[in-house]
């Protein structure tokens, strides 16, 4: 779906690299990008959504190269993008409004854009705010709201910038839901994330980002195997694979009810 | 020279090149049509100059000079923050003193969050770039976030600023030392004598 080739980027012309030699490919598994702060996660999502400009290199999205599109609202039918703050990207008086704003930008009719964003809403428990201001929601609800008024664009790649910011359990078992039905209609979820229980239960190949550069690269469950490279990267593999692992389990354990059937 | 002395200088060439383009025209309108013009001082072609009016003209290019040059060297040389928080020591309030600095904050803060706005409107398919017509169609919904924005934030501010003390009674500790130079007070002392003799001189003479 997504060929990246030595891609690099820095902020400043002739300024220290953000990313470099990038090589990556992407099908359809949901993948996790993982890595400390300022290893380069978001500067590598906005240019895979042409918010930024690559110095070298190529982005193919469904062979199609990215600096070829002139910008990144053209790029907005195929790729949809959740920042992390909800404060940004909320810009319509109610619920409804707001989730229909995407659809209506890339050209859907009005009345299939009310029913994907009717659809989308449900999905994260907001149907019943469709006249709301959405700026009177909570933190989380607003969290929700935003990855809705990118699910009613129907893209076939969606990538969630720390989805699981300010959520309580409900909210996080309702994005795993979100995740999962996107994955039955065999589209590409992305996020970039530091919450590792989360990216162990639900995110079938991790990608370590450190300093601009892949360190690592594989299933979920090899890369939490791998704890020098990880230590490496300054990242953490989740408790219960950690406990595993002080316990003496010689194979990688990703999940309480994994942890529980080896018992 | 104070501007060259405090190394300004090159700062100040794109306010004084603007300056000066005003002040052009202001000399060449007073000296050709001041009403009191009746000495002609030299003539090109047609065009007649008269002195009443070139030296009118030269009084205001020296006052707008001394104005800009005054304000620009306030600006350049001085940090906001180390302005007020003198001010402050002098006995102004420290609310006053927060609305002043704040204000100087508020615009870049705005600035980079009309960025990020953008970024998530383009995200989201909105045309922001390309020709004028298509940027001041996506400039107009961004105000509504961007002011908004910063609404919330100022009262997310202000409870920050209880939290950490900000109305307490007690006398503040001052976050920099006071820098104080010898030869400080005495400038003072012209500064003021000055300028109690130019508003004394501006009133009876």
């Amino acid at each position: 779906m997504i060929k990246v080739s030595n891609l690099s980027f820095s902020y400043k012309k002739g300024g220290a690299p953000v990313l470099a030699g990038i090589n990556l490919e992407f099908d359809q598994r949901s993948t996790a990008i993982i890595g400390q702060n300022g290893a380069g996660k978001t500067t590598f999502v906005k240019l895979l959504k042409g918010l930024l400009k690559p110095d070298n290199g190529d982005i193919l999205i469904h062979n199609v190269n990215v600096k070829m599109k002139t910008t990144a609202a053209e790029m907005a039918g195929t790729i949809g993008l959740v920042f992390q703050n909800p404060n940004d990207q909320i810009f319509k008086r109610t619920v409804l409004e707001e989730v229909m704003f995407g659809p209506l930008n890339i050209n859907m009719g009005k009345i299939i854009a009310e029913r994907q964003a009717i659809q989308a809403l449900k999905m994260v428990e907001l149907d019943d705010k469709l006249e709301m201001n959405p700026h009177d929601l909570s933190l989380s609800e607003k969290k929700l709201l935003c990855i809705a008024s990118v699910v009613a664009m129907d893209t076939d790649i969606i990538i969630l910038d720390e989805p699981t910011i300010a959520q309580d359990i409900h909210g996080k078992e309702k994005i795993r839901e979100i995740i999962q039905a996107l994955k039955d209609k065999h589209k590409l979820v992305m996020t970039i994330i530091h919450d590792m229980d989360f990216v162990a239960e639900n995110f079938e190949r991790t990608i370590v980002f450190n300093e601009g550069k892949v360190l690592l690269d594989g299933d979920t469950r090899y890369v939490f195997s791998q704890k020098d490279i990880l230590r490496e990267a300054k990242v953490e593999a989740p408790g219960i694979t950690q406990l595993a692992e002080k316990l003496g389990f010689k194979q990688t354990i990703l999940t309480v009810e994994e942890f529980i059937q080896m018992k | 020279m104070l501007l060259i002395a405090a190394k300004v200088i090159r700062k100040t060439i794109p306010v004084f090149s603007f300056v000066f383009l005003v002040l052009i025209t202001v000399v060449i309108i007073q000296g050709l049509f001041k009403p009191e013009n009746e000495t002609a001082l030299f003539q090109i072609g047609p065009v007649v100059m008269y002195k009443e009016g070139l030296l009118y003209a030269l009084m205001i290019t020296l006052r707008v000079t001394n104005i800009v040059s005054s304000f620009m060297i306030l600006v350049l040389t001085t940090k906001p923050s180390d302005l007020v928080e003198t001010l402050v020591r002098k006995g102004m309030s420290p609310r006053i003193g927060y609305v002043i600095v704040s204000v100087f904050q508020i615009i870049p803060e705005m600035i980079s969050s009309m960025g990020t706005i953008m970024d998530a409107q383009r995200a989201r398919g909105m045309e922001t770039e390309g020709n004028l017509f298509v940027r001041t169609k996506a400039f107009l919904p961004l105000l509504g976030p961007v002011i908004l924005g910063s609404l919330i934030n100022t009262k997310e501010r202000a409870m920050a600023l209880e939290v950490r003390g900000f109305n307490s009674s007690a006398p503040k500790t001052y976050l920099n030392e006071e820098k104080t130079y010898n030869h400080s007070r005495v400038i003072q002392s012209v500064m003021l004598l000055l300028v109690v003799c130019a508003v004394t001189w501006r009133i009876f003479v």
